[in-house]
């Protein structure tokens, strides 16, 4: 959630071209297969941390989706008796907690809800925010102005506060959670993409569609919203990772996630309370988490030099 | 010309307050189902229910229930904690001075070592500063803040035992007289140095770890916009001309690349704010973000709502500071 994308000058700029190809907008969906090739080479292999996050962030997708399949434990299963507070060992890699859960298996099984809340909440604010973003900056005037003061009116909070409070308000669950993620996230796209859509709209294959009698619709959908997807792209990458942060704030606090569910911030939650004595609960939860947002942020960067080669970011 | 442009800025605020204030009132008012029911507990008879209903005007149609909470507002009259059964206002203003001081220390020193570090970095770009400056512009952005707290507590609290853990001052230690209500600020003025040290002591720790993360983006920012800077033509000229390249950087390029980043001090308050929630939560540390936690697990609404609140207008003034400063900072700003 960060300004300087919306700051910066559209990318659809550099897809400059003229009507040629019966109406078509320049928008490069696909090169050729060799071009392809040679630029996820150059993203990949040139830049490292490119790759290291590539690698994370699957690492990441592959624990959310089989997760639970690949845990060596349960991640529910408790064994007070035997096996509380285990340090690391063969058996447990990372140690147990303080109910003998096997503190590995819940950190796989836990990446399910950080991604799951990401999902749902980029999936919202991206289509919300991108609408209200387009209708505003494509009509202009009093529809730009009632829809933009009403975007600044959530812009004015500091968004993990307001995401708070709603939370707060709706009630300690992860589908409030989601609700209040997505109420703080959304704003930032219809800024993103009516600034995008403010000057596309003044290029000329725009006017070219309208001078041969395009609809607003078809316009909006076939040649400018196509030509402000990549920012949306680049923003939603580095989005990623701060909606997994946030959910985990959410609930370290207590308000997402709720014991014995093994969300990231809720077992940290938990696992303060034996900082002392198990280094290790606390540990690896706070280095998955770190990592992921890391990850993601650093493809969201690598994306972004590779997708807009004039920003400043480097 | 500047003061009417300051004018209309203040004039714009009055709306972003309305605006503040019509989404803490639907929170607080609209939202949940029945907030007399919330209120009054779950325990309580309908009508007891009915009876609050009643006292907090919730049988009133909406627009005039807005203008009663407004007009509340206006007088910083937040309503009753439920929890502590006092006003929100008496608990405000005796946890907020602690969240400004941690929050101004660390605004502070992230301006003041980010900024150098940035400018440093893009200068001897791939030189061990620049590794160390991007080491932590990407760290600092996905460190989990509490985690980070915790970490830290673990290590310097528990392990070494070199620093304290949560509150503003030792115990023996008397607060000094409230004149700012921020205590290293206030000892000074009285001259009571044992106190300034003590309450210095205290803040370190939770400081360190609520800058890190802003120190991150500030650094980011102002490298960035460097780097952006010292590839523009105008720069090659002044080198071209033989200038020193001293002359250069902070003559030329420095005062071009800094303006930008100082827009983006207004958003660092926010990130401040919401970290300091965190942040005070693990120090235990008596600020408005501890205060808002404990209210968010009793369920206590007027606290949280007016947290909420404060920390927006807080936010939103820092924003118009930052705003007008800006206009005294670049000449090329249009006054028309």
């Amino acid at each position: 959630m960060t300004e300087q994308a919306s700051t910066q000058e559209p990318i659809a700029s550099q897809n400059d071209a003229t009507l040629a190809n019966g109406g078509a907008a320049p928008v490069r969906m696909g090169a050729s297969g060799s071009q392809t090739r040679r630029n996820l080479h150059r993203f990949l292999v040139k830049n490292r941390l490119n790759l290291a996050g590539l690698v994370i962030v699957s690492l990441f997708f592959i624990l959310a989706i089989f997760g639970s399949v690949l845990a060596p434990h349960s991640a529910y299963q408790q064994d007070i008796k035997h096996a509380k507070l285990l340090p690391p060992s063969t058996e447990h890699w990372m140690g147990t907690d303080e109910l003998g859960r096997d503190v590995m298996s819940r950190i796989m099984v836990g990446a399910r809800y950080s991604l799951q809340v990401a999902a749902v909440v980029l999936t919202f604010s991206v289509l919300f925010g991108t609408l209200v973003g387009a209708v505003a900056g494509f009509f202009g005037g009093l529809v730009d102005e009632i829809l933009m003061r009403f975007t600044d009116m959530f812009l004015a909070f500091p968004a993990l506060v307001l995401a708070i409070a709603i939370a707060a308000t709706l009630g300690q669950n992860l589908t409030n959670t989601m609700i209040a993620l997505a109420t703080v996230f959304w704003p930032w796209y219809a800024r993103l993409v009516r600034g995008q859509v403010l000057a596309v709209r003044e290029r000329d294959y725009v006017d070219a569609g309208r001078s041969i009698g395009m609809s607003n619709t078809r316009l909006m959908f076939k040649h400018i919203l196509p030509n402000c997807i990549s920012v949306v792209i680049i923003q939603m990458t580095l989005d990623v990772g701060y909606a997994v942060l946030a959910t985990s704030s959410l609930s370290f606090i207590g308000l997402g996630a709720q014991p014995p569910t093994p969300e990231w911030g809720t077992m940290m939650a938990a696992a303060r309370n034996y900082f002392r004595d198990a280094w290790w609960y606390t540990t690896f939860p706070g280095i998955a988490l770190t990592l992921t947002v890391l990850a993601f942020n650093l493809l969201g960067d690598g994306l972004q030099d590779a997708l807009d080669p004039r920003s400043s970011r480097r | 010309m500047i003061v009417r442009l300051i004018i209309r800025r203040m004039f714009f605020l009055v709306f972003v307050l309305l605006g503040l204030s019509i989404v803490t009132f639907a929170l607080s008012h609209l939202v949940p189902s029945d907030p007399a029911r919330m209120i009054a507990g779950p325990r309580a008879s309908k009508s007891q229910v009915e009876k609050i209903r009643e006292q907090y005007g919730l049988n009133d149609p909406v627009a005039i229930q807005y203008v009663d909470y407004v007009k509340g507002v206006v007088q910083l009259d937040f309503g009753t904690s439920f929890t502590s059964r006092k006003p929100v206002r008496d608990d405000m203003s005796r946890y907020l001075p602690a969240t400004l001081e941690l929050g101004l220390y660390a605004f502070l020193l992230s301006t003041l070592v980010g900024v150098p570090l940035g400018v440093i970095s893009a200068v001897k770009r791939d030189s061990w500063i620049d590794h160390i400056s991007r080491f932590v512009s990407i760290t600092g952005l996905a460190l989990p803040v509490f985690w980070l707290a915790i970490v830290v507590q673990f290590f310097f609290f528990a392990k070494l035992n070199k620093f304290p853990d949560g509150q503003r001052l030792s115990a023996d230690i008397e607060p000094p007289r409230r004149i700012t209500g921020l205590y290293t600020v206030d000892s000074l003025v009285t001259g009571q140095w044992h106190i300034f040290f003590d309450a210095w002591w205290h803040l370190i720790l939770p400081v360190a770890v609520l800058t890190y993360g802003s120190l991150a983006v500030v650094t980011r920012m102002v490298r960035g916009g460097m780097l952006e800077v010292l590839n523009q033509d105008y720069i090659r000229t002044a080198r071209a001309k033989g200038l020193t390249s001293n002359s250069v950087i902070y003559r030329h390029a420095l005062k071009n690349a800094l303006l930008p980043t100082v827009t983006q001090l207004g958003l660092q308050v926010g990130l401040l704010l919401s970290g300091a929630f965190l942040v005070e939560m693990v120090f235990s540390w008596p600020g408005i973000g501890r205060y808002a936690v404990d209210a968010i697990q009793r369920t206590d609404y007027n606290a949280i709502m007016a947290t909420t609140l404060v920390i927006a207008v807080i936010f939103v003034m820092m924003n118009l500071v930052v705003d007008i400063l800006y206009l005294f900072l670049d000449p090329r700003i249009d006054y028309a």
